[in-house]
C-alpha cells in the first residue's frame, strides 16, 4: 500500500504530459490554439521530469500524433483506475476482506439471500428475521441494483468457473465500481471541456477522499455503484443534449434506470435535467435537439423508472417528480409555439404570443415552481428542520457540513473548483450551462447535509480539472520550441515564470494526492466491526469483540431467539449472529424503537414487562467503559431517551436523566433514574468490582471513556441475567428469564372435596385468569 | 319534639347564613381580583408586579388562577443578557396566551423585576434571575412548580411545554413572523426592478456573463465556507475568553466553527480562485507583457500563500494533521 502515494504522484508527472500536450487540441474554445505538431513537442516536458512516457512522444509522435494520444490516454486512465482501486484496499490489507460498519451488512444478506435462492425469491422475500413481531417486506422495501449487480458478478464469475466467494464480490465491488466512474468522469469532462481535463477529472475522482468515504473496499453500500450511475447518466444526458440523437437518450434513460434501482439519490437526476432543460428555455437556447433529448428522456424514463418495485408509481404521484413533468409540458407548449411561429403572420402571432403564453406559460410556471417550492426544495431545504425529530437528527450524517469537512474531503480542490465555475460560465454553451447548475445544487445539498458531500464530489473534481487544465495548457506548452514561426508582438510569459508556475502547480496536486492518502488511509479506512489499538511502540491490538459476541449468539442460543438492541446494531446481529432482532438500521417503524429505547431507559420492572411484551430472550449493548470506546450505548443513550420521549412522554423525561445541574454523569452526582435504568445497569454490571487499569491509581469501577468512577457499583438483577461479555467488556449480553414459578403458599391449602372441583374452577373465572390459574393448578396437585 | 326541631333548624338556618356570609366575602373579593387581573391582562400580557401586587394577587388565598411568574433584572445596570433573551421568549409565550381562543381567566403571565421587588426575592428566598416559578390555583408550589432552566433553556416552546405539564394549559407558540427576511427580498427586488427598469432600453447587463458568474461564485463561496452550519446552529461570532480578554475568531475543533472564521475561510477560498483566474488571464489577455506578467505573479501569489494559510488553519483545528505548506 505504500506506492499509493507514489502513484498518485506518477499520476499526476504522467497528466502533467497529457494536458501540456493537448490543452489546445481538442476544442478549439480558447484562445491558445497550439496545433497538433506544436502539441507534441509539450510533451517532451514533463517527460523528462516523469521518465519513460515522454520519450516516445518525441520521436513517433511527430508522424502520427493521435495514436500517441490514444495510447497515452488510454493509459492514465488505466493508471488512475488502479490507483483508485488500490488505494481503497487499506481495510483489506490491515484487516482482512470483511464487510464493513451497519447497512453493508443488511446489503450483504440480501446479496446472499438473492444467490441462494434466485431472484424472483428475492424480490418476495419477506424477512420474518427482522422488526419481531412485524417482519419487513425486503423486496419492494430495497432498491435492488446494488444486490443484483452483485449476484450478476457472482454468477458470471461463477460460470466461467472462477469460484469466488459472494461476500469477496461484495467486498470489492466498490473499488471496481470507483474505477468505472473514474472513467464516466472523464468522459463527462471531455464533453464539458477538453481531454486533459476530462484525464485530470479522472484522476481526481479516483483519488479524492470525498468519494472514498463511501466506497473504500468492503463498504458494500448503494453509493458505491450509485455515483458510476450518476455520472454516467450525465454523460449520456449532455451528450444527447449535443447531438440530439434518440439513440443516445435511450442509453441515458437506461443508466438513468440503473440509478433508479440503485441508489434514492435518483431525485437528483430527475430535477437537475429538468432544470437544465428550463434554464436552457430561460436562455433562449432552445433547439430541436433539446426537444428530442428531453422528450424522449422523460418519458422513456419515467416508464422505466415505474418499474422498481419500490418506487412503483411514486414518479407520477409525489412532488419531488412534479417538477419533471411541469418542465415536459412547458417544452412542449414551447415547441408548440415555435411551430406556429413558422405558420403565422407576424401580427397574428405576437396576438397569440402576448394571450396563449402569459396565460399558459403562467400557469405552467406558477404550478412547476409551487410544486417544486413545496415539495423537493421545501423538503430538502428543511432538511434541517426536522431536526426535532429525534430519529433523524441522532444519525451524524444528517448534519450540516462545517467547512473543515468541506476541506477535509476536497482539499485544494474546494478552493479552485469556484475558477472552474468562472471558466464555464464565461465559454458557456449548452452543456456548460448543464455543469453550472449541478454545481450550484450539489454544492447547495452539501451545505445542509454532510451525507450529500458524495453528490457534490464529482461535479469539484470536473470543474476543478477544468481550472487546472486551463492553468496548465497556457504554461505548461514550451513556446521557444514551436516550429510555427512566433507571431510578430505575441510575446509569452518567459519561460522562467512558466516554469515556475507549472513546478508549483505540480506541487499542490501532490500534496493534494499525499493529502488524500493520508486521509483514506486514517478516516476511512475501519471496518468499524473490528477495531484496532496501538501499543506505544507501535505494535498493535485487534479487538475483535464484536464478532466474537456475535459467534457466540450464533453457536450458543436457539435458532429462533429474539435480541433486543439499539438499532444500530440490528443489521449486524441480523447478518453475523443470524437471529431475529426488534429493530434495525432501516428506522422505517419509529414507535417500535421508540419501545425499544423505553425498554432501556426504564428501571428493570417497567423493562422487564415491555421486554415480555416483545419476547424479548436476549438483550445485547455494547459497552465501551473498560477499553474506551467512545461509540457505545451510554453515550448514545440520550437520543434513546429523547426518541422514547417523543412516543411516551408521560412515562420517560428526558429530564430525569440529568442533574439539577443539567448535567449527563454516570457517577455519584448523577440523576437516581439514570443509575438505575436498564441500560446503566446492564452496562455497569459487576464493573464495580473491576480494576481497569491494572496499577495505575484509578478506583475500582473507573469508566475510562467518561472518565468518572461509577455511581451505582451494587447492581443486581432480578429478571436477568448475565449470559456473556465479550473480552473486551465491548459487547455484553443479557438473558431475559422467564416467569418465575409462582411461589408455593404458605398457609396451609384449602383441602378441596372432589365434588367442589367444578365450582372451584368455575368460581375464579369471575375473580380473573391468575387466580384461576392458580386455583387450578393447586387443585390439579391435590386431586 | 317539634320544638327541638325548630330550634335545631333555627340554628343550622343561623349558622348557615353566616357561612354563606363568609363565601359571599371571599367569592366577591375573588372577582374582585379576577377582574383587576383581567384588566391588567388586557393591558399588557405580562402583568408587571411589585411587592404589594405580588403579596395580594399571587400569595393572598382566595384565588382560582394559577400565575406563572418570571422573576428577572431587566434593568441596564444590572447586565443580564440572558434576562433579557428570557423575557423576549416569556412575551412569546404570554402574547401566544393571551391572543389565543382558548383564553381564560386561569392562567396570568407575570414578571416581578429585581429593582421593583426586591422584597419578593427576599421573601421567596431568590438570589439567581432570570427563574420561572408557577403558583398553582390550589396547594402550595412544589419542586417541580420551579422551572428547570439549566436544564430545558427558555425556548418559549419548552416553557410551553412546562406550563402545559403544571396548569393543563395548552398554549400553541405563534412567534410573530421575522418580517427582516421577506423585507430584504422585496428590497433586493425592488432594487432589481428598479435598476431594470433605468436600464430598459439597454437590457444587455441581463446577458452579461460575467454578472452571473459572479454570483454563482459568490453562492458556491458561501455554502463551502459553512455559512449553512451557521444559519443552523447559530454558533457565536468569536470567542472572548473572559480571564484573559483574547478573542480567538478560529474554533480550537474539527466539529464546530465560529463565524468569524468562515468568513475568514471564505475570503482565502476566494483568493485562491482569484489566483487561478489571474494566471489563466495572464496568459491570454492582450495587455502589454509587464501587466501580465505582474498578474501572474500575484496570481500564483495569491494561489500559493492563500492556500497555505488555509492548510495551516486547517492543521490547527484537525489535530494530528500532518502536512503543512511554507507554513506550519
Amino acid at each position: 500500500m505504500k506506492s499509493s502515494p507514489n502513484k498518485g504522484v506518477l499520476l499526476q508527472y504522467w497528466l502533467s504530459g497529457a494536458l501540456g500536450g493537448w490543452g489546445g487540441t481538442s476544442d478549439g474554445k480558447h484562445k491558445a490554439s497550439t496545433n497538433a505538431g506544436g502539441s507534441v513537442h509539450g510533451n517532451s516536458r514533463p517527460g523528462a521530469a516523469g521518465g519513460g512516457g515522454g520519450k516516445v512522444g518525441l520521436s513517433g509522435g511527430l508522424t502520427q500524433p493521435a495514436g500517441w494520444q490514444s495510447l497515452l490516454s488510454f493509459s492514465i486512465l488505466f493508471l488512475a483506475c488502479l490507483a483508485g482501486f488500490s488505494s481503497r484496499l487499506f481495510a483489506v490489507i490491515r484487516f482482512e476482506s470483511i464487510i464493513h460498519e451497519f447497512d453493508p451488512w443488511f446489503n450483504y444478506r440480501s446479496t446472499h439471500h438473492l444467490t441462494t435462492n434466485g431472484f424472483y425469491e428475492f424480490l418476495n422475500w419477506f424477512d420474518e428475521r427482522a422488526w419481531y413481531p412485524l417482519g419487513r417486506i425486503v423486496g419492494g422495501t430495497v432498491y435492488p441494483g446494488l444486490m443484483v449487480t452483485a449476484g450478476l458478478i457472482h454468477y458470471v464469475l461463477n460460470l466461467l468457473h472462477i469460484t469466488v466467494h459472494i461476500r469477496d464480490v461484495c467486498v470489492f465491488l466498490a473499488p471496481v465500481f470507483s474505477g468505472l466512474t473514474a472513467i464516466s468522469t472523464f468522459l463527462l469532462t471531455r464533453e464539458l471541456w477538453n481531454q486533459g481535463a476530462g484525464l485530470l477529472a479522472a484522476c481526481f475522482i479516483a483519488i479524492v477522499p470525498g468519494y472514498i468515504s463511501r466506497s473504500v473496499a468492503g463498504s458494500f453500500d448503494n453509493e458505491g455503484i450509485a455515483i458510476f450511475a450518476l455520472q454516467f447518466t450525465y454523460y449520456l444526458w449532455v451528450k444527447s443534449v449535443k447531438t440530439g440523437s434518440v439513440f443516445w437518450t435511450i442509453g441515458c434513460c437506461l443508466s438513468y434506470f440503473y440509478m433508479v434501482s440503485a441508489w434514492g439519490g435518483y431525485v437528483f437526476i430527475i430535477n437537475l435535467i429538468p432544470l437544465h432543460v428550463f434554464v436552457l428555455l430561460l436562455m433562449q437556447r432552445y433547439s430541436r435537439r433539446v426537444y428530442i433529448a428531453y422528450s424522449t428522456f422523460y418519458i422513456v424514463g419515467l416508464v422505466l423508472s415505474m418499474q422498481i418495485p419500490f418506487v412503483g408509481f411514486q414518479p407520477i404521484r409525489t412532488s419531488e417528480h412534479m417538477a419533471a413533468a411541469g418542465v415536459f409540458a412547458l417544452l412542449q407548449a414551447y415547441a408548440f409555439l415555435q411551430y406556429l411561429k413558422d405558420r403565422l403572420t407576424r401580427q397574428e402571432f405576437q396576438t397569440l404570443f402576448f394571450l396563449g403564453v402569459s396565460l399558459a406559460a403562467g400557469m405552467v410556471f406558477l404550478t412547476v415552481i409551487y410544486l417544486t417550492y413545496t415539495g423537493l426544495y421545501v423538503r430538502l431545504l428543511t432538511c434541517y428542520a426536522k431536526i426535532h425529530i429525534p430519529i433523524i437528527a441522532s444519525v451524524s450524517e444528517h448534519q450540516p457540513t462545517t467547512w473543515v469537512s468541506f476541506f477535509f474531503d476536497l482539499h485544494i480542490l474546494v478552493c479552485t473548483f469556484p475558477a472552474g465555475l468562472w471558466f464555464c460560465i464565461k465559454n458557456i454553451n449548452d452543456e456548460r450551462v448543464f455543469v453550472a447548475l449541478y454545481a450550484i445544487s450539489a454544492v447547495y445539498f452539501a451545505g445542509v447535509m454532510v451525507r450529500l458531500m458524495l453528490t457534490l464530489t464529482p461535479v469539484v473534481c470536473m470543474l476543478s480539472a477544468v481550472a487546472f487544465s486551463s492553468v496548465f495548457e497556457h504554461y505548461m506548452g514550451d513556446d521557444t520550441k514551436r516550429e510555427k514561426p512566433p507571431e510578430k508582438a505575441e510575446e509569452g510569459l518567459g519561460p522562467n515564470i512558466k516554469s515556475i508556475v507549472t513546478m508549483l502547480m505540480l506541487m499542490l496536486l501532490m500534496m493534494f494526492a499525499v493529502h488524500c492518502t493520508w486521509v483514506t488511509s486514517n478516516a476511512y479506512s475501519s471496518p468499524s466491526v473490528v477495531l484496532a489499538s496501538y501499543n506505544h511502540d507501535g505494535t498493535r491490538n485487534i479487538l475483535d469483540d464484536f464478532r466474537e459476541a456475535y459467534y457466540w449468539l450464533r453457536q450458543n442460543t436457539d435458532e429462533h431467539a429474539r435480541v433486543m438492541s439499539w438499532w444500530d446494531y440490528g443489521y449486524q446481529i441480523a447478518g453475523m449472529a443470524n437471529r431475529t432482532t426488534l429493530v434495525d438500521n432501516n428506522t422505517w417503524n419509529n414507535s417500535h424503537i421508540a419501545l425499544v429505547g423505553k425498554a432501556m431507559s426504564s428501571n428493570e420492572s417497567a423493562a422487564y414487562q415491555i421486554m415480555r411484551s416483545l419476547d424479548v430472550d436476549y438483550v445485547l449493548i455494547i459497552f465501551g467503559g473498560v477499553i474506551g470506546y467512545s461509540g457505545d450505548d451510554i453515550n448514545k443513550f440520550l437520543w434513546m431517551v429523547r426518541i422514547a420521549e417523543g412516543e411516551h412522554p408521560k412515562d420517560i423525561r428526558e429530564s430525569d436523566y440529568f442533574t439539577p445541574q443539567g448535567e449527563f454523569r454516570v457517577d455519584k452526582a448523577g440523576s437516581p433514574t439514570l443509575l438505575n435504568c436498564l441500560m446503566y445497569k446492564m452496562s455497569y454490571y459487576r464493573f464495580g468490582e473491576m480494576q481497569v487499569r491494572r496499577g495505575a491509581l484509578t478506583p475500582p469501577g473507573f469508566d475510562r471513556t467518561r472518565n468518572a468512577e461509577i455511581g451505582n457499583k451494587d447492581i443486581k438483577f432480578k429478571h436477568l441475567e448475565e449470559a456473556f461479555t465479550s473480552e473486551h467488556w465491548l459487547v455484553r449480553i443479557y438473558k431475559v428469564k422467564k416467569l418465575d414459578n409462582r411461589e408455593p403458599l404458605d398457609h396451609k391449602l384449602r383441602s378441596v372435596v372432589p365434588k367442589q372441583k367444578y365450582t372451584s374452577k368455575k368460581v375464579p373465572l369471575m375473580l380473573g385468569g391468575e387466580f384461576a390459574l392458580q386455583v387450578w393448578r393447586d387443585s390439579f396437585r391435590f386431586s | 319534639m317539634f320544638g327541638k326541631l325548630s330550634i335545631s333548624l333555627f340554628v343550622l338556618i343561623i349558622f348557615y347564613h353566616d357561612l354563606s356570609d363568609a363565601q359571599k366575602k371571599k367569592e366577591t373579593l375573588l372577582s374582585e381580583k379576577v377582574t383587576q387581573m383581567m384588566e391588567w391582562a388586557s393591558k399588557r400580557s405580562v402583568i408587571r408586579m411589585n411587592g404589594d401586587k405580588f403579596r395580594r394577587f399571587v400569595k393572598a388565598p382566595p384565588r382560582n388562577y394559577s400565575v406563572l411568574i418570571m422573576f428577572t433584572a431587566l434593568q441596564p445596570q444590572r447586565q443580564c443578557g440572558v434576562c433579557r433573551q428570557a423575557d423576549e421568549e416569556f412575551q412569546v409565550l404570554a402574547n401566544s396566551w393571551r391572543y389565543s381562543s382558548a383564553f381564560t381567566n386561569k392562567v396570568f403571565f407575570a414578571s416581578v423585576d429585581f429593582d421593583e421587588g426586591s422584597d419578593v426575592f427576599q421573601m421567596l428566598n431568590m438570589n439567581s434571575a432570570p427563574t420561572f416559578l408557577h403558583f398553582p390555583s390550589k396547594g402550595k408550589p412544589r419542586k417541580s412548580d420551579t422551572y428547570e432552566l439549566q436544564v430545558r433553556g427558555f425556548a418559549a416552546e419548552q416553557l410551553a411545554r412546562w406550563v402545559a405539564d403544571r396548569t393543563d394549559v395548552q398554549i400553541r407558540i405563534i412567534r410573530p413572523p421575522n418580517y427582516a427576511g421577506p423585507l430584504l427580498l422585496g428590497f433586493l427586488l425592488a432594487a432589481i426592478g428598479g435598476l431594470a427598469y433605468l436600464r430598459r432600453h439597454n437590457l444587455e447587463f441581463l446577458f452579461n456573463k460575467s454578472v452571473w458568474a459572479f454570483s454563482a461564485l459568490c453562492f458556491v463561496l458561501i455554502m463551502t465556507s459553512g455559512q449553512m452550519w451557521n444559519h443552523i446552529r447559530g454558533p457565536p461570532y468569536a470567542h472572548k475568553n473572559p480571564s484573559t480578554g483574547q478573542v480567538s475568531y478560529i474554533h480550537g475543533s474539527s466539529q464546530a466553527q465560529f463565524v468569524a472564521e468562515t468568513h475568514i475561510v471564505l475570503l482565502f477560498n476566494a483568493a485562491v480562485t482569484m489566483g487561478m483566474v489571474l494566471l489563466c488571464e495572464a496568459a491570454t489577455s492582450d495587455m502589454d507583457i509587464g501587466k501580465r506578467k505582474i498578474m501572474c505573479v500575484a496570481g500564483i501569489g495569491l494561489v500559493m500563500l492563500f492556500f497555505s494559510w488555509l492548510l495551516s488553519i486547517f492543521r490547527a483545528k484537525y489535530h494530528g494533521y500532518p502536512y503543512s505548506f511554507l507554513m506550519s
